[in-house]
């Protein structure tokens, strides 16, 4: 036990933890002797180890006895082996080709059809975000592109990760700029395009947690929106013009922002 | 001792365990089944010659700490709180000093009890206790002492209690 530096003959009196680990005799010979001593003469000291150890009792008693009244038994799933595993995937692998093949033909003639998936999560936050601001004229961003720089960096620090906008300008629009918004699991950012008409296109941004690399396509009235994901990023480029012509620029974003459309070109 | 046995041998602790921690007892089975269920399948990775009981705890905390995160929405209001629903203790020991015993315990954060119940009532050494709970001594310790303190304000200053503290209590 530590000593007081000025007085070395008048021990520290125990702190709380010494007294509680006295409680359970979890302290040292020595130590439990001075807690001992202690007590003596501090009623407060003394009063308090008494409450912890009735309190440690009636905890017992509050808890009882083990629990032995009930059948020790417990159910144990056995574990399939691993051929018997392989075997049924190997069967789900052949009948969904099957399947693929059966449906695959009647499928692309029907837009929206069977195999068709339900639009991600992100792709619709992405549309829904897109009829939301693009009629919007005095404000339909928070950071304008004269300040794109600032954008960039604003929109990484948000979603944790650098971003870069891809430029459409071959395509006759120019960045208006971006704003942040809250998408899924965490932020979204949404950079709006313009062109001389005053069309605008949308490239909506996001962490996903699922990795896949499928290129899909998701319409809503005259919305249409192209969206795929990239190394855990989201990402949806939305606009009212023909599908064609978002396609060929939504591969081009793809390909700008290091994803690869040659998968699913 | 076979392995399984072995496992089997510790489940009516593991269940009052389980019952005191979260005081449901359903709740507590269904628990305690998972624990098994996956002691028994990971058996491997039990270390032999270490402590048995604390890695079953170890497992049963990790359990029940994902499953309190699935149900938190489940909000528990004073009502319908479980500790309401069990039955009244039995008559070993003043039962409304239990009642308050019980409705304290159920105030502490989840640390602060496990701590309190491992070494109170399921006897674990501060050592067991730290593996059990994987943190060093010095945080047993601490926390330890930390939920005995807690414990002891709100029995004798519980807003719901008016007569005097924790005293007629007897070891049963």
């Amino acid at each position: 036990m530590s000593h007081d530096d000025h007085d070395p003959a008048v021990p520290k009196p125990p702190d709380l933890q010494a007294l509680s680990a006295f409680v359970d005799d979890e302290l040292p010979d020595e130590a439990h002797a001075a807690v001992l001593e202690h007590l003596v003469q501090d009623p407060n000291a003394a009063a308090r180890v008494a409450d912890w150890r009735a309190q440690k009792s009636a905890l017992k008693a509050l808890c009882g006895a083990p629990v032995a009244d009930e059948p020790s038994f417990i159910v144990v799933r056995a574990p399939v082996p691993w051929w018997r595993r392989a075997g049924l995937a190997a069967c789900w692998l052949v009948a969904g080709a099957g399947l693929a093949l059966v449906l695959g033909p009647l499928a692309s003639r029907l837009p929206g059809g069977l195999l068709d998936h339900d639009p991600v999560g992100f792709a619709k936050r992405a549309d829904i975000a897109y009829a939301v601001y693009t009629p919007e004229q005095r404000h339909p961003v928070e950071v304008a592109a004269s300040e794109e720089k600032h954008l960039v960096s604003w929109l990484s620090k948000r979603l944790n990760r650098p971003l870069s906008i891809p430029s459409l300008q071959e395509y006759g629009y120019s960045l208006v700029g971006g704003r942040l918004l809250p998408g899924e699991a965490g932020p979204a950012a949404q950079f709006m395009y313009e062109n001389p008409d005053g069309a605008r296109l949308t490239l909506y941004v996001t962490d996903i947690p699922d990795n896949e690399t499928a290129f899909r396509l998701f319409r809503d009235g005259n919305r249409r929106t192209f969206y795929w994901v990239s190394d855990h990023m989201g990402y949806a480029l939305s606009g009212p013009i023909s599908e064609g012509k978002l396609r060929e620029i939504a591969i081009d974003v793809c390909g700008d922002l290091g994803g690869k459309p040659e998968s699913w070109q | 001792m076979k392995f399984e046995a072995e496992v089997i041998s510790w489940l009516p602790q593991l269940r009052r365990y389980a019952r005191a921690l979260t005081g449901d007892s359903a709740w507590a089975d269904d628990l305690v089944q998972d624990t098994a269920e996956r002691a028994l399948a990971r058996w491997a990775a039990f270390r032999p010659n270490s402590n048995l009981r604390a890695w079953l705890l170890t497992i049963l905390r990790h359990l029940y700490i994902d499953q309190l995160r699935a149900r938190r929405e489940i909000t528990v209001d004073e009502e319908s709180a479980p500790w309401r629903n069990l039955e009244a203790p039995a008559g070993v020991v003043d039962g409304l000093v239990l009642r308050d015993l019980q409705r304290a315990l159920y105030c502490l954060p989840l640390e602060q009890r496990e701590v309190l119940l491992l070494v109170c009532v399921e006897e674990l050494t501060y050592q067991e206790a730290s593996v059990a709970l994987s943190v060093p001594v010095g945080t047993v310790m601490s926390r330890l002492s930390r939920a005995r303190e807690h414990m002891r304000v709100l029995l004798t200053e519980g807003p719901t209690r008016k007569s005097a503290p924790l005293k007629v209590v007897r070891n049963p």
